[in-house]
């Protein structure tokens, strides 16, 4: 992730595990998503995509498979593996704990 | 592709380092990544020489790239981690147990080393294979050993024949590995070092090589240490992911393990022989480091 680094440590392959396990994704596809979706908040450094899948797939949580276009040209779509679902539900279970708790910090006691 | 990508796509190919299947993927992805983004870029109203320069910013470092693409896929499994240690455990074991002058266990040992060698060539050189490759080379250096003891008159047959074909077969396996990663030729020729300290301290002598199986029986515990030493520097050596950090285990550990040899061979390794070894063992990092970069800039 190229903006706020330190927020982001060790929560972009949750990014990563969390698009593709909505569906299958390419690399170039998932950048587009990812920027778009949080309205320009999170842009990668796109070299740095490809170090992130393929430790997800080194991981056994992704699997990529090249897929033909009608044109002739191929791209590499990855897929979620069931050992990758299991470790999503549990970053989502964490991620989820941690947003309650920043919460109850953030908004102002009620007395 | 314009000549900036191809530049890109090069370098990034130049500092990966990996196996030619796993390379191929790499590149074929980005190569697809570079091409969607490039018509996006040109949809979006940028000239073929902006959405070229816009292309390579958003990638980013191509040796970064590389580097943490090598990193992703440069940590071995615990199967390969024991299989590339594997040689020096078991030659470890033979001298720790003194099964060494046994000549079964010596045949099933070369058979061991020379049956996994022709798999691993032949099935995409995987990173176990380099110190297997490594002690298949011990009977051709054993083979040049034992001329040293032939009648007096026939060595020129060791010179004239036996040495230029043997260094032909040394080094056209090593520039073979080198093809692959300097790192692992280095890591094939770890024990040189090791295995010359141990036969100059075994063989000295008034005529050296002044073969003592005394001697041999003496040292071989202290062998069999040095090899188990190796093997553990390797699995290491195959765990780590940071490519800097696999370059500095084998260099220390070959010479803590070098300074090992010196210590348990009791005096009959002088310092000037120790610095002697150093320097092959600085030999064997830099020479394959070097001829890469002379076959890489030759393949250009």
């Amino acid at each position: 992730m190229a903006q706020r680094p330190e927020l982001m440590k060790g929560s972009s392959e949750s990014l990563l595990l969390c698009l593709v396990g909505q569906q299958p994704m390419y690399g170039y596809q998932i950048v587009k998503e990812i920027e778009g979706r949080s309205q320009g908040y999170f842009q990668f450094k796109e070299g740095t995509l490809y170090p992130a899948l393929h430790r997800l797939e080194k991981a056994g949580l992704v699997v990529g498979r090249w897929q033909m276009l009608p044109g002739g040209r191929q791209r590499r779509y990855y897929y979620i593996t069931d050992k990758g679902r299991r470790a999503l539900t549990e970053k989502m279970n964490q991620w989820r704990d941690f947003l309650i708790a920043m919460n109850l910090i953030i908004q102002p006691v009620r007395i | 592709m314009i000549a900036a990508l191809s530049q890109y796509l090069d370098s990034v190919r130049h500092n990966l380092r990996l196996d030619f299947s796993i390379e191929k993927e790499v590149m074929n992805e980005l190569a697809s990544h570079i091409e969607d983004e490039l018509q996006d870029l040109k949809e979006a109203g940028l000239s073929e020489e902006e959405a070229v320069s816009a292309c390579v910013r958003l990638l980013g470092s191509a040796k970064l790239v590389a580097r943490q693409i090598y990193e992703a896929h440069s940590q071995g499994s615990w199967r390969q981690t024991l299989l590339a240690s594997l040689p020096h455990l078991l030659f470890g074991l033979i001298f720790a147990l003194n099964w060494w002058h046994e000549i079964g266990w010596l045949l099933v040992m070369l058979g061991l080393v020379l049956g996994t060698v022709a798999y691993g060539w032949w099935h995409g050189k995987p990173t176990w294979l380099f110190p297997w490759l490594g002690y298949s080379l011990v009977p051709v250096v054993t083979a040049g050993l034992i001329l040293l003891y032939l009648p007096q008159g026939w060595s020129w047959v060791a010179i004239l024949i036996y040495i230029p074909l043997a260094l032909w077969l040394v080094y056209s396996v090593t520039v073979q590995t080198i093809k692959k990663d300097w790192l692992f030729s280095s890591l094939m020729l770890l024990p040189v070092p090791i295995i010359a300290g141990w036969f100059i301290a075994v063989g000295w002598g008034k005529h050296f090589p002044e073969f003592s199986l005394e001697r041999l029986y003496d040292f071989a515990p202290w062998i069999g240490l040095s090899f188990l030493a190796l093997g553990a520097s390797v699995a290491v050596f195959i765990r780590l992911r940071q490519r800097w950090l696999k370059v500095s285990v084998l260099f220390v550990s070959g010479l803590l393990i070098l300074t090992l040899v010196a210590f348990y061979a009791g005096g009959r390794l002088g310092l000037p022989t120790f610095l002697f070894l150093t320097l092959i063992m600085l030999g064997v990092f830099l020479t394959p480091a070097l001829l890469e970069c002379k076959i890489r800039r030759g393949g250009r």
